[in-house]
């Protein structure tokens, strides 16, 4: 909360609050005015300070705001003992709002939140009783009819005592039911407590229990008629409950931020005793009180997280919240927790801190573990590969030139047979047969190249490179090469990733154009091979990139592919080369 | 009259080269086909006395062409051919109904005419 908000409230409550202790020991109509004037402040003053206080420590939770509105409230109550008849009407329409917003808080607590339909219903029906009914009753009644000392009512459009009782009597009935009913509510969610919770919701409970209790027996009082002594004393004894109450808020969320660093002292502790993987999950979970936690380990490698094992995972799953925990500055993993937690992050914040030495550790496995799934994956498709590109080289050979020599074969059988019965004859079929072995040499050598470029072997990347340029249908510009030899895997890998990005530039990318660069530095290699085409390139499609990626990978370096539709396709890999 | 023949082969080259050897040693190729389904059809209408079949074919193999003329009863002679060895196919060209295989390598008018004799 900023300061000057804080200090604006601060500074209001007081003023209200001087207002108010006026109001009381001024009144005409108040005989105990001494026990009002402590009992209001105590309840205004008291609510506002640790309403501010925890407004501050969970800036997000509604229960802050919702303890200052009590403690106005409160303040605005006493206005009803004022002599002035405009301020006793302030404070008598506002009489009855502290229930309401009572009723609110403590359904709320402590997360703030009304979560079930029958509270949002309960606290509704609330605030209409103690605003629209408490009007409605008010513009009917004259005060001064049972109390001479009180000032008039200058809201009073018409006395009906008849119709005022009938709107009383209905606001009282609607009191005791609704009070009834969130007693009940109360009673349950403490029996359904866990301990730990109960030691926060204990003080709370009991005070605003007691509290509701007296005010329905002071409601039961008035609508039984009975008045005087009784009914003073039940008044002073629910205000002194009230005046208690913030306390027991306070003392509420100080057991609850006791909790929270016992959370962290025990999960400090089970760390420590931790063993294997899920120790760190569970030990989280019972610290959070959550027991479905889960942790996503952060991966820079791969920009991605996972899971224990390694598999990918999505950080935020409906109805989670991922909070990120770092360990000396660099983010080291998330904690996937309910939603409810939000309400606490300071608690999510200091459980993770607490945790982030262990998680680091257990990051690395988890990393280390999508690596080697990845390593395996990646074998997989090297061996899969391996095996369709050579019954390719076998579809082509079969295809290819073992068809044309045995064409050849026959053909030259035929020319022995007639060479000395006729010549002419011969000679053609000796003609059809070079063709044949021209034919069947091209194919061969391309089926060679398409294994291992000879060039690459014997004249480097540069000639091998040129060689690809010059073959392309597509204009290609080679920016850069490096000037000395690559280790012959770095140069295969280099050699591969430009024919292949160049086959697919002719095949796909309707570019007019393709520049290739490549630069050795800072350890590694560099290809680019960009064109001006349609772009649009999925890299999923074709198992061209992706075994590009694994003959990369395999070198430890990295393939990828930037492709917009209508902004062309890069291709670019990145290989270590000490 | 010699014997007609259809060729069957999914290589144009092949085919051509075998229609000149035949050709130049009395056979007379009635036709050509380039995969099984082809070679089937033209079997039955062309009634070809020999039938030059390569093994390997885009979309029936040479096995199963054979075994269909033969069910079909038009009994043509079916000589099988590939540029493989014949072992590479193991006890499948003795169970087929072919008369025999010969490897395009040794491939010949005369072989053939040893062979459907």
């Amino acid at each position: 909360m900023s300061t000057p908000r804080r200090t604006l409230i601060e500074l209001a409550a007081f003023g209200l609050g001087v207002g108010a202790l006026v109001a009381v020991i001024t009144g005409d109509h108040n005989i105990h005015r001494g026990a009002y004037a402590a009992l209001t402040l105590g309840v205004g003053w008291g609510f506002t300070g640790t309403g501010l206080y925890a407004w501050t420590r969970q800036p997000t939770n509604n229960v802050g705001p919702l303890m200052i509105a009590v403690g106005f409230a409160g303040l605005l109550k006493a206005l009803a003992f004022s002599n002035n008849s405009v301020i006793f009407t302030i404070g008598s329409l506002c009489e009855l709002l502290i229930y309401a917003l009572l009723i609110h808080l403590l359904l709320s607590f402590p997360s703030g939140r009304l979560d079930s339909a029958v509270d949002r219903v309960l606290v509704a029906i609330a605030y209409f009783n103690t605003t629209v009914v408490q009007l409605a009753a008010f513009v009917l009644n004259d005060p001064r009819a049972g109390c001479s000392q009180c000032p008039a009512n200058p809201l009073l459009v018409g006395k009906s005592d008849t119709a005022a009782g009938v709107i009383s009597a209905a606001q009282l009935d609607i009191a005791i039911a609704v009070l009834g009913a969130v007693v009940a509510i109360l009673y349950r969610r403490w029996r359904d407590s866990s301990p730990d919770q109960r030691r926060g919701f204990a003080p709370v409970l009991t005070v605003g229990g007691l509290s509701f209790v007296l005010l329905m027996a002071s409601l039961i009082v008035e609508q039984a008629g009975l008045s005087g002594s009784i009914d003073d004393g039940l008044t002073l004894a629910l205000f002194g409950t009230l005046a208690c109450l913030p306390f027991a808020f306070l003392t509420g969320l100080l057991r609850f931020r006791f909790s929270q660093a016992e959370a962290v002292s025990s999960l400090v502790g089970r760390l420590g005793d931790g063993r294997g993987r899920g120790s760190l999950r569970d030990a989280l979970a019972e610290a959070l009180g959550d027991p479905e936690v889960e942790l996503a380990y952060w991966v820079p490698s791969q920009v991605a997280y996972v899971d224990a094992d390694g598999q990918r995972m999505h950080p935020t799953p409906k109805g989670k919240i991922a909070t990120i925990i770092e360990h000396e500055g660099r983010p080291v993993g998330a904690i996937v927790h309910d939603a409810d937690l939000a309400d606490e992050p300071d608690l999510v914040q200091a459980v993770g801190a607490a945790a982030s030495l262990t998680l680091e550790n257990e990051r690395l496995g988890a990393e280390l573990r999508a690596h080697v799934d990845e390593l395996r994956a990646s074998r997989a498709r090297i061996v899969t590969a391996g095996y369709a590109e050579r019954q390719r080289l076998e579809r082509d050979l079969h295809d290819g030139a073992q068809q044309r020599l045995m064409a050849l074969g026959i053909n030259l059988r035929l020319a022995r047979d007639l060479v000395t019965s006729d010549t002419e004859e011969a000679a053609a079929l000796l003609d059809a047969s070079l063709d044949e072995l021209n034919q069947a040499t091209r194919e061969l050598r391309e089926l060679a190249r398409g294994i291992h470029p000879a060039v690459l072997t014997d004249r480097g990347l540069n000639a091998a490179l040129n060689g690809l340029a010059g073959r392309s249908p597509v204009p290609v510009e080679l920016v850069a090469t490096p000037d000395e030899r690559l280790p012959s895997p770095v140069e295969s890998a280099v050699y591969f990733v430009v024919a292949e990005a160049l086959t697919n530039v002719a095949r796909y990318a309707h570019a007019r154009g393709v520049r290739v660069t490549v630069v050795r530095s800072n350890g590694h290699v560099d290809v680019q091979v960009s064109d001006d085409g349609v772009g649009g390139a999925d890299p999923a499609q074709g198992s061209g990139l992706r075994g590009l990626s694994d003959r990369v990978a395999a070198l430890d370096g990295r393939l990828e592919l930037r492709s917009t539709g209508g902004d062309g396709t890069t291709v670019r890999a990145t290989i270590p080369c000490g | 009259m010699g014997k007609t023949v259809l060729i069957v082969d999914d290589h144009p080259s092949f085919r051509a080269s075998a229609r000149r050897m035949l050709e130049s040693d009395g056979y007379e190729v009635v036709g050509e086909a380039a995969d099984g389904t082809t070679a089937l059809a033209a079997a039955s209408e062309l009634r070809p006395d020999v039938v030059l079949l390569d093994i390997r074919l885009p979309d029936l193999d040479g096995f199963q062409v054979a075994e269909r003329l033969a069910a079909n009863g038009t009994s043509p002679a079916i000589v099988l051919t590939s540029s493989h060895d014949g072992s590479d196919f193991g006890d499948e060209i003795g169970a087929s109904p072919a008369h025999g295989f010969i490897p395009k390598s040794d491939l010949s008018a005369e072989a053939i005419t040893v062979l459907i004799r």
